[in-house]
């Protein structure tokens, strides 16, 4: 049932996303009774939006900072007309108020005595040439004042979509590039959901973490390694989870995996009985913290994770190579990157690696296109790269009776029906006379050994073979098949 | 035949050992459900499913003929929409994820999807607002509508998944308050 989450309404509190008419987005944190200032846009109240759902944009309007609810125009169609820009002469005369005249229209704009859409409409009537523009052209330039002037704001929820579109203008390099097209197939493969357990490497500040996090609702485990002392999940505060989402949320750091020399367990820490006031309370703190510590180890000694997504500024082989042990079979593994050619040495690795199936290098491409009636097209300047993956699948591998041409399974039958006959032979020699068995089938396990080994070198060799291209994302060919090679 | 196991897509099995009655995907081809008694022929060899039973998911299986081997995998959503058998076009993975996130999709949402199609995108929603969430999917072609109906039973979806043959265009969805994408 689609009950009212407390996640539906605004609370206090929490971080908030406000959009602004500039198209920029600021983050607060909305605290109860207090004001919060769009510098050039005006100051709203929090406790006006409080409480209500998402969804709405608000209007700063009258003397005193009221907000009401602002419903935008519908957006219509232009009907073209007959205008063009040839007698159209670009001179800043053609705005008929001088820069003193909009100061003052915006100063009393913001005191409160007149709307966004009066002071455009103000610059409109003293342009001179506002009426020999296309329609078109007009309507741009109308939507173009009132980014600067309309006193229109609207609240974003953040979710993992719209923190991860706040960082990746803002700040990509503290996210690694990683972009929603690319952070979502992340989500996809590793096929998080509820109450699964994942073990991660993520150095993208916690957006990933976050992102999964959200996708398990509470339930199951991620446990994320880090380096030195902290984990620097930061983006994790603004996702504004709940207790018991963040109690899914483990950590370790790589150096405490192993206890170190220098940690203390309880029983080598001071004696209780003599402790008292500070020292007892530090005791306590310090148990804690070892008890936590204790507890993710445990996490990650049980092994049989259900994802490994490493995202991490070192070379991807050498955790994949510590951390591949503890993902169950049949599982994903996925490493982000910003870039696809640091990617590339690991998949050569993940090739010959007996335990992962079929990796594959993908890169998402995603454009913003501009909607509007008539004018719909792909904006002009684009988006670089939002990051790479590589992803593959843990499978437990096995020495493999398979021989794959026929000439190789030809010899293995025969060498298979010869050890049959041998051992046929000896059972009847056995049924006869017991002793001298022992040392003919000591030989015969040596050689059927070795068969045996020969077979599957042939078989492990020929694996390899299967193409792992880069390819764009939009492509649905994903063949993996085993490919038979032809040895003449 | 029986399920005698709560087998579906949504969710790994706690032991992740083959079962009789569970469903395995060969690697890129084919979903394959369990049966003590059967076999499975393909180009790269025979097997048999009482071969398969107790070992873990991710194994590498040598033929019987000795010629070739395959691995069994878990089924998943992703899996699913590579090798389903179409009906219409359907949507991969690229779009599917991006709609999901875009539409903030978690455990416990509930959905409305119009143009259930083949269920390539149904998988995909039915795991991720796995449990407690709901997909209410439509699709106004009725043998479409019994073939996607069969496969939500068959994967083990019924409880998240009700889909209704209705023209959503013509007489609205049915339903009041209820969703949250």
């Amino acid at each position: 049932m689609a009950a009212l989450n407390p996640s539906d309404i605004i609370n206090a509190g929490e971080h908030v996303f406000i959009k602004m008419p500039s198209d920029n987005v600021k983050c607060i944190v909305l605290k109860a009774g207090s004001s919060v200032s769009l510098g050039k846009f005006g100051t709203f109240k929090a406790n006006d939006i409080i409480g209500h759902a998402w969804g709405n944009s608000y209007e700063i309007y009258d003397r005193d900072s009221k907000t009401r609810v602002y419903h935008p125009e519908g957006i219509s169609e232009v009907e073209e007309t007959a205008n063009n820009n040839r007698e159209i002469v670009d001179d800043p005369s053609s705005q008929k108020l001088t820069l003193d005249d909009i100061k003052a229209l915006k100063s009393e704009g913001l005191k409160g005595e007149l709307t966004g859409e009066e002071i455009v409409n103000k610059l409109k009537e003293s342009h001179a040439t506002f009426d020999k523009k296309t329609a078109y052209s007009q309507a741009k330039y109308l939507q173009k004042k009132g980014k600067k002037f309309h006193k229109v704001f609207t609240p974003i929820k953040p979710t993992a979509y719209s923190v991860n579109e706040y960082f990746y203008v803002k700040n990509p390099a503290k996210i690694r590039d990683i972009r929603m097209d690319t952070l979502s197939q992340l989500l996809s493969y590793s096929n998080v959901h509820s109450g699964c357990k994942l073990l991660v490497v993520d150095d993208t500040q916690g957006m990933i973490v976050s992102a999964l996090a959200e996708r398990m609702g509470g339930k199951g485990t991620i446990l994320g390694l880090y380096d030195g002392d902290n984990p620097h999940y930061d983006i994790v505060k603004y996702m504004n989870f709940n207790q018991e989402t963040l109690d899914t949320i483990k950590v370790l750091s790589w150096l405490r995996i192993h206890r170190p020399a220098d940690e203390k367990t309880p029983d080598e820490m001071q004696d209780v009985t003599q402790l008292t006031g500070k020292d007892l309370e530090g005791y306590h703190r310090r148990l804690k913290a070892y008890n936590i510590v204790e507890e993710s180890r445990k996490t990650l000694f049980e092994g049989n994770f259900d994802a490994l997504i490493v995202a991490s500024q070192y070379q991807p082989e050498s955790i994949l190579e510590k951390l591949l042990p503890y993902v169950a079979g049949s599982r994903p593994i996925i490493v982000y990157h910003g870039t696809k050619e640091a990617l590339l040495e690991t998949s050569t690795w993940m090739r010959k690696c007996p335990d992962l199936l079929a990796p594959q290098l993908t890169e998402s491409w995603l454009r913003k296109s501009q909607v509007l009636p008539g004018r719909t097209h792909p904006e002009m300047s684009t988006w670089g790269t939002g990051g790479s993956l590589l992803t593959a699948t843990k499978v437990i591998d096995q020495p493999v009776q398979a021989a794959l041409t026929k000439r190789e399974r030809l010899a293995m039958e025969k060498k298979n029906a010869e050890a049959k006959k041998l051992k046929r032979a000896r059972e009847e020699a056995e049924s006869a006379a017991p002793s001298p068995a022992p040392v003919v089938s000591a030989e015969d396990a040596t050689n059927v050994a070795i068969e045996e080994e020969e077979v599957i070198m042939t078989t492990t060799i020929t694996t390899t073979t299967s193409t792992s291209t880069i390819e764009p994302i939009d492509d649905d060919n994903e063949s993996r098949s085993v490919k038979r090679v032809k040895q003449e | 035949m029986s399920l005698a196991t709560q087998h579906t897509f949504a969710t790994y099995k706690k032991n992740n050992t083959i079962e009789e009655g569970d469903l395995v995907s060969k690697e890129n081809v084919i979903l394959i459900r369990i049966q003590a008694d059967s076999e499975f022929c393909c180009k790269f060899g025979n097997y048999k499913h009482s071969d398969m039973i107790g070992l873990q998911y991710g194994t590498k299986l040598g033929s019987n003929t000795g010629r070739g081997f395959l691995f069994l995998l878990y089924p998943t959503p992703e899996l699913w929409t590579l090798i389903l058998p179409h009906r219409t076009q359907i949507l991969y993975i690229a779009d599917i994820s991006l709609i999901m996130s875009f539409l903030d999709l978690k455990p416990g949402r509930v959905m409305i999807e119009s143009g259930t199609g083949s269920g390539s995108f149904s998988h995909s929603i039915a795991r991720t607002i796995a449990p407690g969430g709901h997909l209410f999917t439509f699709e106004y072609h009725q043998d479409r509508v019994a073939i996607a109906t069969k496969e939500f039973e068959e994967h083990g979806l019924k409880d998240l998944v009700t889909i209704e043959c209705r023209d959503v265009c013509k007489n609205g969805f049915g339903l009041e308050n209820k969703a949250d994408a």
